[in-house]
């Protein structure tokens, strides 16, 4: 931010809500571009949107955005959602984009629940991926082996999550940096090996057979023809986990703007000094660890019923170690840097599916690349604007 | 009672394995105050590198030629060298640009770089089709390849017309030899009373007039060729290594470190034989314990870090404010 002093050189026609519409739409072709075209065409838009970015952080303008967007929130909002309606149908007849789509969302959501953990509390988790096994694994017993309604087993699947977060949080209230890593590290090995010794839960085989969510008869994993037109069996469900990122999207901003993430970013930054603010340290840990879980917990459950199939290898320490890369990619503490960061990654992933050999390598490298060229990642945290924070107060000062 | 024998000498021989990678964790933690997560690999990669110029060279016929302990030195200087450039590289790109940010920075990029060389090895050992076959043909031994991805049989180098108990007093042997170079050269040598003494505190010791810079990369080196025969020692007791062993062997190395004392040498010691004992105690004497016996170490791990974090040998820190 060298120029922070100087105006920024935004023209001046986007300062209105059609330049908010505008913004909105170069975000959602772009979005459909990359995720949607062939593979080079893909790539080369993802290159030149990552350079772009790269730029307008150097210039300051992506703070701009972000202040334009908030304040003219209405049309910011309207346009997105009636965007985020129109997405899944422009994917109506791709059966693979449409899958690419839900896989980008179940990761955004897990990568959202570890940045609660790595981004805001500075405790770096290595378990994300055990969240999301306990999630999809509840799901997968309670509807395969009990025959539960799957609804049913989804709210239990977050209750176990949550409790395991309590479980794995407890110990590390104790211990710091390393031996924080290592307790996670050491339970997400621990995990994937429990996974397969067990043969009530199919070893290395796996559940399969897990029931998809429905609607009352209407199954969300189904091909249905509206309007004499037949859409792909993944739009339905697709519909489902945009609305439950969107939802998560809110509940994390709510956080990072309320008294709860300002306590969370004041522990990363120094403990004792936050000890002696009077912020319940042990209680803020423990709620970073089992709000991270349940965000996990559902991810984990909507990949299993939609995949109707869980096995041990999709919640190993590769799985742990991609989203971490997430949301060091995207931006820590920075709720859309981290959906931003999900979204390239597995689109990567999804796109580099033919070289399946060099995935690890390629993260491996990434990960590397980012902490040494730009450790904050894509799109960095911001700087906090307390106005927002105590607003309210402010407005009735003011009036006053 | 021949078998509690025959567990002892296997847990301590696990437990010089892990050892050695713990002493390499220590060594690390003590100069720069980092954990470099991919020590692990590093030894893997000797191991492999082992196993590739094993390849080479028998192929070249240099076993016919030369006695085999001279065979084996040679390759051990092999895999020596290729480690120690393999530790100069973690320090250049994952331990020093990160030398004044927080501590979870290196942590995370020497976690990558683990993942870097894990999978450079994955990619060059699954196309070499058949190393044990040509190294057969030429006159060494080859071993039965078991299932699993991709493993690769490590070629017996130990002591080839020896027992396996022979064999593996000659991999005690040699893991006491190690630790007792170790010893004397910390504490005897010039080199490694500066590392003690940088370990104690850095800026004290570069006033009095230690070349701090020097003293961390010769670490690195020699880190690096304590990890390498710690591989190789790896891949004779298992007598087969995968790609991917690095993870685990890297993380349990971890522990033993934690559980003795991250900050103390010795501490590895009684932190690797502990985890070993654990481990191997589990797999003989609970029934069908060997699926657990790492499962139980890990818990062990978590409770010492929970209740000791210092570990066993190290000093508690009180942090000051």
């Amino acid at each position: 931010m060298k120029d922070q002093g100087t105006k920024p050189s935004i023209p001046n026609f986007l300062y209105s809500a059609l330049g908010v519409l505008m913004i909105n739409l170069i975000i959602f072709v772009l979005l459909y571009v990359i995720i949607a075209a062939e593979f080079a065409v893909s790539m080369i838009t993802l290159l030149c949107t990552i350079l772009v970015m790269l730029y307008l952080d150097k210039k300051g303008l992506i703070n701009e955005i972000f202040s334009i967007f908030i304040k003219y929130k209405r049309t910011a909002l309207i346009s997105t959602v009636v965007l985020a309606l129109i997405f899944p149908l422009m994917l109506a007849d791709k059966r693979y984009i449409a899958h690419i789509a839900i896989i980008v969302t179940v990761y955004g959501m897990a990568a959202l629940g570890l940045n609660f953990q790595m981004g805001s509390t500075n405790m770096v988790n290595f378990a994300p991926a055990a969240f999301m096994g306990i999630g999809a694994y509840s799901i997968a017993v309670l509807t395969a082996k009990f025959g539960m309604s799957s609804w049913v087993a989804l709210a239990i699947a977050i209750l176990t999550s949550g409790l395991m977060g309590l479980l794995i949080g407890i110990p590390t209230l104790r211990t710091k940096d390393y031996y924080l890593s290592l307790v996670t590290m050491a339970l997400q090995l621990a995990f994937t090996m429990v996974l397969f010794n067990i043969p009530y839960l199919g070893g290395p085989n796996g559940i399969s057979g897990v029931k998809p969510l429905s609607i009352g008869e209407f199954s969300l994993v189904k091909s249905y023809t509206v309007f004499g037109v037949k859409i792909a069996p993944q739009i339905p469900y697709l519909y489902l986990c945009i609305l439950i990122l969107a939802l998560f999207i809110y509940i994390a901003m709510r956080i990072y703007i309320s008294r709860i993430g300002l306590s969370l970013n004041t522990i990363a930054q120094d403990e004792v000094a936050a000890n002696c603010l009077g912020i319940n340290i042990a209680a803020r840990k423990l709620f970073a660890f089992v709000i991270g879980a349940i965000f996990c917990g559902v991810a984990g459950a909507l990949y299993g019923s939609y995949t109707s199939y869980v096995g041990p290898d999709d919640f190993g320490f590769p799985k742990s170690l991609m989203i971490i890369c997430m949301v060091i990619l995207g931006g820590m503490d920075n709720v859309v840097g981290v959906v931003t960061g999900a979204f390239i990654l597995t689109v990567i992933t999804e796109k580099l599916r033919v070289f399946s050999d060099f995935q690890q390598l390629v993260y491996g490298l990434i990960l590397l690349t980012v902490l040494i060229v730009r450790p904050a990642g894509l799109i960095p945290k911001r700087v906090r604007n307390y106005c927002m924070v105590f607003k309210k107060n402010i407005v009735k000062h003011t009036q006053d | 009672m021949e078998l509690l024998f025959g567990q002892i000498i296997n847990a301590i021989l696990l437990g010089c394995t892990y050892t050695l990678v713990a002493i390499g964790f220590s060594l690390f933690f003590g100069v720069m105050d980092v954990v470099v997560f991919c020590a692990g690999d590093i030894a893997i990669f000797g191991a492999f590198s082992i196993m590739g110029a094993y390849t080479i060279l028998a192929s070249a016929g240099i076993f016919s030629v030369l006695p085999f302990t001279v065979a084996v030195f040679i390759l051990l200087l092999v895999a020596s060298i290729l480690c120690a450039s393999l530790g100069l590289l973690t320090y250049r790109f994952s331990v020093k640009p990160f030398e004044n940010t927080s501590a979870l920075m290196p942590l995370l990029s020497t976690i990558a770089l683990g993942v870097v060389i894990k999978e450079v090895l994955g990619l060059v050992f699954q196309r070499v089709v058949n190393p044990l076959a040509k190294a057969a043909a030429s006159g060494g031994e080859a071993l039965a390849v078991q299932g699993g991805r991709n493993p690769q049989a490590m070629p017996v180098l130990i002591a080839p017309d020896g027992t396996i108990t022979e064999r593996n007093l000659i991999i005690i042997g040699v893991t006491l030899f190690l630790l007792l170079a170790l010893f004397l050269f910390l504490n005897k040598t010039k080199i490694g009373l500066s590392m003690q003494a940088i370990s104690q505190n850095k800026d004290l010791s570069r006033m009095i007039g230690i070349n701090v810079n020097r003293i961390v990369i010769l670490t690195f080196v020699i880190g690096g060729v304590l990890l390498a025969i710690g591989g190789f020692l790896v891949g004779s007791y298992n007598t087969i290594i995968r790609f991917d062993n690095g993870t685990m062997y890297g993380t349990k190395g971890f522990a033993a470190a934690v559980v003795g004392g991250l900050s103390n040498i010795y501490g590895a010691i009684v932190g690797g034989m502990l985890l070993a004992f654990v481990e191997v105690f589990v797999s003989g004497y609970i029934p069908n314990g060997t699926a657990y016996s790492s499962i139980i170490a890990f818990v062990v791990v978590v409770f010492f870090i929970v209740f000791k974090p210092e570990g066993i040998i190290g000093e508690k820190t009180v942090e000051k404010v």
